[in-house]
């Protein structure tokens, strides 16, 4: 097919490597937008799942609120976002973090929450305090799944930081957008290899991380996960 | 609150006027995201429940079937559409096939854990019984599968709901539209109502299949 | 079995409501109605009102007027309309010239000529090109009062020298358009800093400008909103731009004697004026483009 001709001979022509149009540049971009966003998304959605599901508080009204944040297009709050706060990289890292927290929150509450009564009463009757004991205890169990949740996160928020292109972002986006605008299908689908390709690498690197932060005693025992289950995709 | 943006004008998050004389191009938006939803999911299922199966009958098929899926899934779905448009168009077509083709990469995952979580010991006693293989799939373990099959349909729809507002940069766009107007003609309302909207039906979508849920698995009910 | 009902109830009501979907979705026409017109429209908010004003007219006239609106830019909408996806769209001649000329470079300011030529080309797919209006909206460069101040510009040949110290932003297919960057290039010789994909004449540009991101930025001359700005034009001193008439550029099967008359009869009305108080409408009074173009229409007493 000559799309795909075409598309391997944009992404290995030295001229779209240079510059600040250039893959080393919108590469770095896309990366800075997306890092930023997982990161405060985490930072929010971290504390608040993990103190909620120690305490199992307001479980029901977490989960609600979480699915509300799914259901929001993303296209719409990178659009609000431009709107209330303008041109640049912080309105898209906000939405992008918005966007971000959702599954984080749920990962991370139903993990605290999925720890065995019988571990953390053992816990306790071993004289851990209730810090140590969350500490010690009960976060090292939950790390696979809230690291589950901060990788489907990861990998989301790299896809959709492609629509901060239509807010004049940078990013990957930008060849699918402009390719779009110039009918250049050549740069339109190299876009879209490249921003499929850093998907996949987010989602390997971090499960690979996922591996080094479990527990050794929980990784001999637990079975590797398929994970069969996809998460929402947002754009 | 209000959005301001470099003038003196200071509009409104909802200008309740535009609203009023737009219902019937909120409505239409709306009805259009209806359809190309209600669409898209039904033929992911449609596509979904044979090659599920098939996947789990055969295992040979089961790893390129989930790597060819796990592949298109991390493809921006703002590319599939505009890489589409020179072959079927600035057209709901062009916004159906990669829409189907998500619900697909969704729905065949979950029919395969669905169908893998039936108990052997289950499947045994339906051969024991004299089901034949292909009654035993559609009476037996589909309807045990339904759990991780409904999962898969409210996961499928909510994102096939957020993901359809992109499509309003080929055109088509539902609810989309009013965001495309939003931002092009610097006004919030539509940008507001069109989130509002997209929110409510994601909801409304959810409680109708959860209810749906309910009603195809009675055996599941009284508990 | 109370299962096999419930499930047998769930795939037919499934069923029943995707064949209502795809039942409603299909567009019901009136059978009094003289045919179905799509009007299709570029990203901008000027050409949906173009959009409103020639299909109400139409509709007034007893057609059915599909709108496919925001469609992007004429990169997008030029091919909708060679597939019949759209039957018209407003267009502006002497860049819609060079959009089927690929860029040959003939377009002028004799918007007669131009437009002849226009219709040679649309000839061989199609298409042609009606009576061309008075009302004209054609590329234009602007920069803020600082940025003019500071280089003491008046005429886009004073950006030449210092080209390289300002970055320009525009629609994303502005590098690729011959009243645009590469013109900027070829008949004034300025290479810029950089350029910034943003939106044709929109808000992303605007704010571009506020924030200081561009220098120089792509207008429109029929915009009403850029005193208000601060935003001051460059005068296009060695003739980049070209006869811009509004022109409706329509599939000639569609192109009857009553449509044409129609579409004409309000071309010739139209006046650069016009669009400069309905932009305005829009831009600074937030007024949608519809109810612009149906109080132009009363005014102007088309549905006499």
């Amino acid at each position: 097919m000559t799309i795909l001709a075409n598309t391997w001979r944009w992404l290995i022509n030295p001229a779209h490597w240079r510059g600040s149009d250039g893959i080393p540049v919108r590469l770095g971009e896309h990366l800075h937008l997306s890092i930023e966003a997982v990161v405060i998304g985490a930072l929010i959605a971290l504390p608040i799942g993990v103190i909620l599901g120690h305490y199992g508080r307001f479980g029901n009204l977490a989960i609600g609120l979480s699915n509300l944040g799914r259901a929001i297009p993303s296209f719409g709050i990178l659009v609000i976002a431009f709107r209330v706060l303008g041109l640049g990289d912080l309105p898209i890292v906000i939405a992008l973090a918005a966007l971000a927290v959702p599954p984080m929150l749920t990962n991370t509450y139903v993990a605290m929450q999925e720890v065995d009564a019988d571990v953390r009463d053992a816990a306790r009757g071993m004289g851990y305090r209730e810090l140590a004991q969350l500490i010690r205890v009960e976060l090292p169990l939950a790390v696979p799944l809230i690291m589950s949740g901060v990788r489907t996160s990861a990998v989301q928020v790299v896809a959709t930081a492609t629509l901060a292109a239509l807010i004049a972002g940078g990013g990957f986006g930008r060849y699918i957008v402009d390719g779009l605008a110039q009918q250049d299908n050549a740069m339109l689908a190299a876009g879209a290899v490249l921003v499929g390709a850093l998907a996949l690498a987010t989602e390997l690197s971090l499960a690979g991380m996922e591996r080094l932060l479990i527990p050794r005693g929980i990784r001999l025992l637990r079975a590797p996960t398929a994970q069969p289950m996809i998460a929402y995709k947002s754009a | 609150m209000v959005g301001r943006l470099f003038l003196d004008y200071v509009d409104p998050w909802i200008n309740w006027d535009w609203l009023s004389q737009h219902v019937p191009l909120v409505l239409s938006a709306l009805w259009d995201h209806i359809t190309l939803t209600v669409i898209a999911v039904a033929l992911g299922l449609v596509i979904s429940l044979p090659v599920g199966v098939a996947a789990h009958r055969w295992r040979w098929f089961r790893l390129p079937v989930l790597a060819a899926t796990g592949a298109f899934y991390t493809i921006p779905s703002i590319a599939l559409f505009a890489l589409l448009v020179p072959y079927t168009g600035l057209s709901g077509t062009s916004a159906e096939i990669p829409l189907v083709g998500y619900n697909v990469m969704i729905l065949v995952r979950n029919v395969l854990v669905g169908l893998a979580a039936v108990p052997p010991d289950v499947r045994d006693a339906a051969d024991g019984m004299g089901y034949r293989p292909m009654v035993r799939l559609l009476r037996i373990e589909l309807p045990l599968a339904l759990p991780a099959i409904f999962a898969g349909l409210r996961i499928a729809t909510a994102s096939t709901i957020g993901i359809i507002t992109i499509t309003a940069v080929i055109g088509v766009g539902g609810l989309g539209q009013l965001i495309l107007k939003g931002l092009i003609e610097n006004f919030n309302t539509p940008l507001v109502v069109a989130m509002v909207l997209s929110v409510a039906l994601a909801f409304a979508a959810d409680l109708v299949l959860a209810g749906s849920q309910r009603l195809a698995m009675p055996w599941a009910r009284s508990r | 079995m109370t299962r096999k009902i419930g499930m047998g109830w769930l795939v037919a009501g499934f069923v029943a409501l995707t064949m209502v979907v795809a039942a409603c979705g299909s567009s019901s026409s009136s059978s009094t109605s003289k045919g179905t017109v799509t009007i299709g429209g570029f990203n901008f908010p000027e050409s949906s009102i173009l959009a409103q004003l020639y299909g109400e007219s139409l509709a007034h006239a007893g057609y059915t007027v599909n709108y496919k609106l925001l469609l992007g830019p004429r990169e997008i909408v030029a091919p909708a309309l060679e597939s019949g996806q759209i039957d018209v769209y407003p267009g502006y001649a002497a860049t819609d010239l060079e959009y089927y000329n690929q860029g040959a470079g003939e377009a002028s300011g004799d918007v007669t000529a131009t437009n002849a030529k226009l219709n040679s080309h649309l000839q061989l797919l199609g298409l042609e090109a009606l009576t061309p209006s008075a009302a004209v909206d054609q590329n234009a460069f602007a920069v803020t009062k600082d940025t003019q101040s500071k280089y003491n510009l008046t005429k886009l040949s004073d950006l030449a020298p210092i080209g390289s110290q300002l970055i320009l932003g525009a629609g994303p297919e502005c590098p690729t358009r011959p009243f645009c960057q590469p013109g900027l290039s070829s008949v004034y010789g300025i290479t810029f800093k950089d350029f910034k994909a943003l939106d044709t004449d929109g808000p992303l540009t605007r704010a571009a400008f506020k924030n200081g991101s561009i220098q120089v930025g792509l207008v429109f001359s029929s915009d009403a909103d850029l005193t208000s700005l601060g935003l001051v034009v460059l005068q296009d001193d060695k003739h980049l731009e070209n006869a811009d008439n509004v022109v409706p550029i329509i599939r000639t099967s569609v192109a009857s004697a009553d449509v044409t008359t129609i579409l004409n009869k309000l071309s010739a009305g139209l006046t650069t004026a016009d669009l400069v108080t309905m932009n305005g409408q829009v831009e600074l009074q937030h007024q949608d483009a519809d109810a612009v173009a149906q109080t132009y229409l009363q005014a102007h007493n088309y549905f006499a």
